[in-house]
């Protein structure tokens, strides 16, 4: 739970006020009266919370140009003579009683305590010393404390928190029983509750080093890196979609696999830093070194139409630095966005310089709502590595060659040319399967096409408009309705190869429409389209939308207001990768925004040239020279119909012939005439195939990728993107370590920078983060915020000696977590006393083992691990568990390829939660439930709530109930004696067998259940279907439904629910 | 003896490490008072939270109804006859003023402007002109208050809705609901303080983006989450027993939960353990309480033709309207209902008149009912998009049809009960309902006044997160907009 800040500073007053009261009473603890104040402790907190808004670090909001956070300030102006506070202007305005002298002034509601006022002229009169803000000086490896109990101390940890404890007078908890201990440093290491085997193994071995043995192996398991990883993907806001808007399918699950290796190998934090923030810098980077610069990938994108890329620039950068300085820094730099950081001395000029690093990337501010958005690398299946990294060497070859003939053919291209006839060049437009044709260049008030080779005509539908055309003089202007519509045209099944083209203009704007469709957007939008949408073009080819259909877009955007030759061929394969999309005859690179089509596109509505069948008007586009082939053109024959004008190029006189139009005829020729060319062209083609193909069976990396420009950002004003004040380049806040002359100004220096031995945060901030996922909370509470309005850490000495130590060996990350759990502190009972309670209730002293509810991750995979249900997979694809329907449909958009949640079968229903389809709208929805956040941005600290809803989640959710089921058959099968089957369960899920009294209530309520199933068999056989495995046929139904029962009140325990 | 040298002696007398002994108690432990543990146990459901006020509040209760995608103001209440004869003309650059457009207009040519095709009628003593579309508000006119000079900062659909919903245009901020179960606390013990309905419209051409982050928390504790009250499947997630989990067999299966869960508290203390024993009893009064809420069969004929035969139908607005009256019955404290498609670019014509059959009749109703029923006093109603549309047509014009940008500088928004003024116009915007002429209400000025309504002074209602007063207004400064309050 989170602690209000209230009480926090209460108990920081508390302190002061009693150190003020012992000078007064000078009784018992007149040795604190005797000790001089000390400004973090007891000053700054009164500074922080009554002073500092107007006379702190944010230039914007200071009043009388006087600084309380600066000594020489403070004293230059007067509010404070050290030594003399009747002297001091402060002292003299906080003990004023004139409203309109006194501070702080009662305007802001904020009121000083007699006792604080007295501590403030207390600390002038010893001098107003300051102290630099703790976790801004360099943390020295603190000297282990002599302590009166050191039979007690197993490493130096428990030096540091035993000292602690006798300070307040407090002992530690006796040893856990080693059963206990089992499972929680099983759970601390790998995520998982141990398997009884090893729970036994463990309790009966007798060597002295049983327990380092234990956590050897634990820490040697493959589940170390997942646990580990899981807590990383918070840091890192990893999901699998982009997050706003469509939220479509982001594929970059291949970073989560990097992590989870990574940890797996003890990759070293230093370097593990490096390769997350810059490892797409590093010299000759490898592909896994690339993967890890996805970090800075993992943030939310937009494309939602109409949105501004500058201003989403700029959003993406700001969350870059915000989620860098959290991670490694602990720093809130978000607050400098707008103005200086109220608090932290970071200037607004500095956030700009940290944003700096960040802002030169390649990027694009639209996701295009696509699952690959560049810069992206092509992870190969292993078995396709070797062809791959060939066939990227053999394609630029067969490219020369091609370039060769083109520069050696120029002559014969001449030759035929002194000969050709215009008829030449349009004698090469394909006619052969042309199932209709509409030229659209009437200019009149009934329009000619050809259907099936036989001349049409159709009256000129009220909104067309004629205006002048391209390949002839005028052409159709769309506006808000059909040019044409035609019944026969184009009803087509999934499986006849077509294609499709016309000559369009699109107006200069980003609305969407279709130019041509035979689509019934009535029913699932069944049938075809030729779509623009923010000015790209592609088609859709539907069953029923989204989840049976294909959808294919250009990447680039289409020129406004110019005339374009657009065709659309398919191979009648039911797969993107036989849709292809020319513009004025030459592939593109295209998006595949779903490839799922197993259904037909055959539909009783009519083709219609400018709209479906009843919404999506192309308004404001102009067309011309609509064809409709069944059959697939081959790319020369799309070539020749975008080269429709060429013949004009022919009919021109020599002399009059440009360069230009001369190039375009060439290219023609080469790829219709020319034999050699269409040779090379072709063994080109297979290639660039080959890698197409392979390609499509990998998966892909999203990584970082600068551009070779200077990097540069600028100041905004109030944050706003469109307010820029002045450039700035990339630079560190001049509170921390200077940035050395020897590191590059980019993302690898400034990793480098971060882990330079005098930055006094990186090491503090790790080793701080680990300690939590162990000790429930950090050394410092707000792992996210070690800045001046974050916690104090509950012990310093001991953090600034993890730190170091943690540096010293390397960032050695597994001997970090060892010492950790080897600690007498770690070993704890977590027995609690009242005085404890009063004295430590959060546990920040450590006087008891850590004991508190698991993450969300962790309540899932504890009860498939124990029921034996959990897969044994590591790493691979998201997977869709078990999740009630209408979660994903009720808050995305229609189009979204995240809208509907199609659940898996079979094993990838049981596999680890962190491999859950994270869908940032609406998160993994039991995981929600227990406080799993959303991945929008980075988390350092989850809350951890105790609600209603979440008995709900694991009393009535079918991965929970079916669990318990599978794991209730298991202790039928195993067990005769009822005893003996609840503590099979009882092993499995606490890791204990039950005492008697426990014994008892569980066989009571196990009466209660198998009198209600024997009675009642059709509500047995209800509760044993739940869940997709099949239960025992040879297990008694009503018995199972009882123990199942047995098994789901086991599993909803405190000692469960727990760590 | 000092603690620790005590707890060294009883560590040598008892082998904590001995195989199989499970935490076994000290003797300091043995007169330990379960009871005073207990009360150490911090829980919402452990008696309901003190309310946070700062003023006796005149709303108890609020019922927001968002119109996802941006209504179209000057087709449906801000009546511009001025602009017939401005038919596909220009919008004058003296009006627009520069003022920044989506990309899915900046890029055209010409900004002709679209007259609203649709009729008005003045109506009630307030003389407010209604659209034709809206047959039923025409009739309760006198019963709510309009503000037709609402304005926002955003143009784009995320960020206006995220605005309009936690006052800042980047996420990760609680939103209204939670701030109100924050500050207010929860009326009753068995259903959630704050629920969340999505309504499905009719028609679904141009269906907006919502998203969980819209009801989320932000840095209010986490229990401050608006609960999703689904319209398909459980209402709340995981309510229902599993199949063939009778009742009976879920008390028996609580009691032991509740018993083992004793017998561990009495061994380590943890005051948490005592929280959990009270949330799974919530859980319990929370399955019983839901069925009872969601039963709508026992209304009387009388409320269907209120509401409507719409409202039988699960996921219509009409159901999530009834639905939201039951709730306010039972004392939820914040219902928040979305109803989406109203993103109108292109087909004005083709969609409006959907989208307003879809909640004219219930809108009405809902105000009728708790008027009736004598709630209406105590509970505030709010209608509202993220922002108006433009004068000007996106895409091609014609006098039967046309398209609406997104548009920021204008739009209209009702409210009644909770002690706000009815029967009541406020603000004016100039002929192309373009800009405000008088008595503009910022974003960050309706939420000061709902805050006001419901008990707080915005600038003082305030949360602690990252060493600063947060608040919902923000930190330009926000007012309470008095003239529509009674």
């Amino acid at each position: 739970m989170r602690q209000p800040q209230l009480v926090k500073i209460v108990a920081r007053k508390f302190r002061a006020s009693i150190a003020l009261l012992s000078t007064v009473a000078c009784c018992a603890s007149a040795q604190s009266a005797e000790l001089p104040l000390q400004y973090n402790r007891d000053i700054h907190p009164i500074l922080l919370e009554n002073c500092f808004s107007c006379h702190g670090a944010d230039s914007a909001s200071r009043q009388a140009d006087l600084r309380l956070d600066r000594r020489e300030v403070a004293v230059d102006k007067k509010a404070i003579k050290p030594g003399d506070p009747d002297a001091s202007e402060m002292i003299r305005r906080i003990l004023s009683d004139d409203a309109d002298e006194q501070m702080p002034p009662p305007v802001t509601k904020k009121k000083l305590t007699s006792a604080e006022k007295q501590t403030l002229a207390r600390w002038i009169k010893e001098g107003a010393n300051y102290e630099p803000h703790w976790s801004l000086i360099a943390p020295v490896r603190s000297p282990v404390p002599k302590i009166g109990n050191s039979w007690w101390v197993r490493n130096p940890i428990d030096s540091f928190v035993a000292a602690r404890l006798e300070e307040a007078g407090l002992a530690p908890a006796p040893e856990a029983d080693r059963r206990t201990l089992c499972r929680r440093v099983s759970l601390d290491l790998t995520g998982l509750p141990p398997k009884p085997e090893l729970v036994e193994e463990f309790a009966n071995d007798n060597d002295s080093d049983a327990y380092e043995h234990l956590v050897d192996k634990l820490l040697s398991s493959p589940k170390w890196g997942e646990h580990r990883g899981r807590y990383w993907l918070d840091a890192a806001r990893y999901a699998d979609t982009h997050g706003i808007h469509f939220d479509n399918y982001r594929e970059m699950w291949s970073y989560r696999d990097w992590v989870i290796k990574a940890f797996n190998a003890n990759m070293p934090f230093d370097e593990f830093t490096i390769e997350n923030l810059a490892g797409d810098l590093l010299p000759n980077a490898t592909l896994d070194q690339r993967l890890g610069s996805g970090f800075n990938r993992c943030n939310i994108t937009t494309n939602e139409g109409g949105a501004i890329p500058e201003e989403y620039a700029v959003l993406y950068t700001r969350d870059r630095v915000e989620t860098t300085s959290k991670v490694w820094m602990g720093l809130t730099a978000g607050c400098a966005v707008c103005h200086d950081h109220k608090f932290d001395p970071l200037s607004q000029k500095e956030f700009y310089q940290l944003a700096a690093f960040f802002n030169n990337t390649t990027q694009s501010p639209m996701d295009g709502n696509i699952q690959n958005t560049p810069p992206i690398v092509t992870v190969p299946l292993a078995a396709d590595e070797k062809r791959w990294s060939e066939v990227a060497k053999e394609i630029p070859v067969a490219k020369g060659v091609m370039d060769a003939r083109r520069n050696e053919a120029r002559p014969a291209f001449d030759e035929w040319l002194a000969k050709a006839k215009p008829e030449d060049v349009a004698a090469e437009v394909p006619t052969a399967d042309l199932d209709f044709l509409a030229p659209l260049d009437d200019d009149s008030n009934t329009i000619h096409y050809t259907l099936l080779g036989k001349p049409q005509t159709a009256k000129l539908p009220k909104t067309v408009e004629w205006r002048p055309g391209h390949v002839s003089a005028k052409a159709a202007y769309l506006n808000q309705g059909a040019v044409l519509t035609d019944k026969t045209v184009g009803d087509y099944d999934a499986k006849q190869p077509f294609s499709y083209a016309a000559w369009v203009k699109l107006p200069a704007n980003d609305a969407s429409g279709s130019v041509l469709a035979r689509m019934d957007d009535r029913r699932d939008y069944r049938g075809w389209d030729m779509w623009v949408e923010g000015r790209r073009i592609g088609g859709h080819f539907i069953d029923s939308w989204p989840q049976n259909a294909m959808k294919i877009m250009t990447r680039d955007q289409l020129p406004a207001d110019q005339w374009v030759h657009v065709a659309i061929t398919y191979d009648g394969g039911s797969k993107a990768a036989g849709v292809h999309i020319f513009i004025n005859g030459q592939p593109q690179p295209t998006n595949v925004i779903a490839d799922a089509l197993t259904g037909t596109l055959k539909n009783s509505v009519p083709f219609k040239i400018g709209q479906r069948n009843t919404t999506s008007p192309m308004s404001g586009a102009t067309i011309q020279d609509v064809r409709v082939y069944s059959r697939q053109l081959s790319e020369s024959e799309v070539a020749s119909l975008a080269k429709l004008s060429l013949s004009a190029v022919v009919a021109t006189p020599p002399e009059k012939r440009n360069e230009a139009d001369l190039n375009s005829l060439y290219d023609w020729w080469l790829t219709t005439i020319d034999d050699s060319y269409r040779a090379l062209s072709k063994n080109h083609e297979t290639l660039v195939r080959e890698q197409a193909d392979i390609q499509a069976r990998s998966t892909s990396g999203y990584v970082m990728q600068d551009k070779p420009d200077k990097a540069v950002a600028y100041i905004l004003n109030r944050g706003e993107y469109d307010q820029r004040k002045d450039e700035v380049a990339p630079a560190t806040p001049a509170f921390l370590p200077s940035f050395a002359d020897d590191l590059p100004r980019n993302r690898l220096g400034l990793a480098k920078w971060l882990l330079r031995p005098e930055n006094p945060l990186t090491a503090r901030v790790t080793v701080n983060r680990f300690w939590s996922e162990v000790f429930g909370n950090g050394l410092v509470k707000t792992a996210g915020d070690f800045g001046v309005t974050g916690d104090l850490p509950c012990n310093q000495e001991l953090l600034d000696w993890l730190a170091v130590d943690f540096r010293e060996s390397g960032w050695d990350i597994k001997r970090l977590f060892k010492m950790m759990v080897m600690s007498a502190t770690y070993r704890q009972s977590s027995i609690t006393t009242p005085e404890k309670l009063e004295k430590d209730g959060e546990n920040r002293l450590l006087s008891r083992g850590p004991r508190f509810r698991m993450d969300a991750e962790m309540v899932r995979d504890y009860a498939l691990s124990a029921s034996g249900l959990l897969s044994e997979k590591i790493g691979g694809p998201s997977v869709k568990p078990y999740q009630p329907p209408g979660v994903w449909e009720a808050v995305a958009m229609i189009g979204s390829n995240t809208r509907d949640y199609k659940q898996d079968t079979g094993d990838a229903l049981y596999r680890r939660s962190m491999y859950t389809f994270w869908k940032r709208a609406a998160p993994p929805a039991s995981m929600d439930v227990f406080n799993a956040p959303t991945r929008e941005v980075c988390t350092m600290v989850r809350e951890r709530t105790n609600t209603p809803l979440q008995a709900l989640v694991t009393l009535n959710d079918p991965q929970f109930v079916e669990a318990a089921r599978h794991l209730a058959q298991q202790a039928i099968e195993a067990r005769q004696n009822t005893d003996r089957r609840i503590n099979f369960i009882a092993d499995r899920l606490i890791g204990r067998s039950l005492h008697p009294e426990e014994l008892t209530i569980v066989r009571d309520t196990l009466k209660k259940f198998e009198a209600h199933y024997n009675a009642s068999p059709d509500d047995a056989s209800k509760l044993v279907t739940d869940g997709e495995s099949k239960s025992d046929a040879k297990v008694p139904v009503p018995q199972l439904a009882a123990w199942t029962m047995v098994t789901n009140e086991l599993m909803n325990l405190d000692e469960v629910l727990n760590k | 003896m000092n603690p620790f040298e005590e707890f060294r002696q009883n560590v040598t007398r008892r082998h904590f490490l001995s195989a199989g002994s499970h935490l076994l108690g000290t003797a300091a432990l043995a007169s330990l008072a379960p009871n005073a543990l207990a009360a150490a146990a911090t829980s919402p459901a452990a008696g309901l939270p003190k309310s946070l006020t700062h003023f006796a509040p005149k709303a108890k209760q609020v019922i927001y109804l968002h119109m996802v995608g941006g209504p179209p103001q000057q087709d449906l209440y801000d009546y511009k006859p001025v602009m017939d004869g401005w038919f596909d003309k220009d919008l004058p650059e003296s009006v627009r003023m520069g003022q920044r457009l989506t990309t899915m207009t900046s890029g055209q040519a010409r900004f002709p402007i679209a007259p609203s095709k649709y009729k008005f009628e003045q109506c009630g003593q307030s003389g407010m002109w209604v659209s034709e579309i809206l047959p039923y508000m025409k009739k309760m006119v006198d019963d709510v208050v309009f503000i037709r000079s609402m304005h926002t900062d955003a143009i784009n659909h995320e960020p206006a809705i995220t605005l309009m919903q936690t006052g800042n245009q980047v996420t990760g901020r609680p939103c209204l609901g939670a701030w109100s179960s924050y500050g207010l606390g929860s009326l009753n013990e068995n259903l959630p303080t704050f629920v969340v309905m999505v309504a499905k419209s009719t028609n679904t051409e141009q269906v907006q983006a919502i998203s969980a982050r819209l009801w989320s928390s932000g840095f209010l504790p986490g229990q401050h989450a608006g609960v999703s009250f689904r319209t398909a499947g459980d209402p709340i997630l995981y309510i229902n027993d599993p199949p063939g989990v009778s009742r009976d067999v879920r008390r028996a299966s609580l009691d032991g939960v509740n018993a083992l869960n004793e017998l561990n508290f009495k061994q380590l203390h943890d005051p948490q353990t005592e929280t959990r024993i009270q949330q799974y009893e919530m859980a319990y009064r929370m399955q019983s309480s839901v069925p009872d809420l969601t039963d709508i069969a026992s209304e009387p004929e009388s409320t269907y033709k209120m509401y409507g035969d719409a409202a039988k139908q699960p996921g219509t607005f009409a159901n999530t309207a009834l639905l939201a009256r039951r709730m306010v019955e039972r004392g939820v404290r914040f219902v928040q209902i979305y109803h989406n498609n109203w993103d109108t670019h292109g087909n004005v014509a083709g969609r409006l008149p959907m989208q307003c059959a879809d909640v004219d009749q219930p809108c009405h109703a809902l105000v009728q009912d708790l008027k009736q029923r004598g709630l209406l006093d105590e509970t505030l109603v709010i209608w509202g998009g993220e922002f108006g549309r433009t004068v000007y047509s996106q895409g091609g014009l014609s006098h039967q049809n046309y398209g609406r940008d997104h548009h920021p500088r204008c739009f209209t928004m009702w409210m009644t009960g909770g002690g706000f003024k009815r029967g009541t116009i406020l603000g004016e915007t100039d002929d192309f309902s373009y800009n405000i002429t008088k008595d503009p209400v910022h974003v960050r000025d309706f939420h000061a006044t709902v805050l006001n309504q419901l008990g707080f002074d915005h600038d003082r209602f305030t949360y602690k997160y990252l060493g600063l007063d947060q608040k919902l207004t923000g930190v330009i400064p926000a007012r309470v907009v008095h003239e529509v309050l009674s």
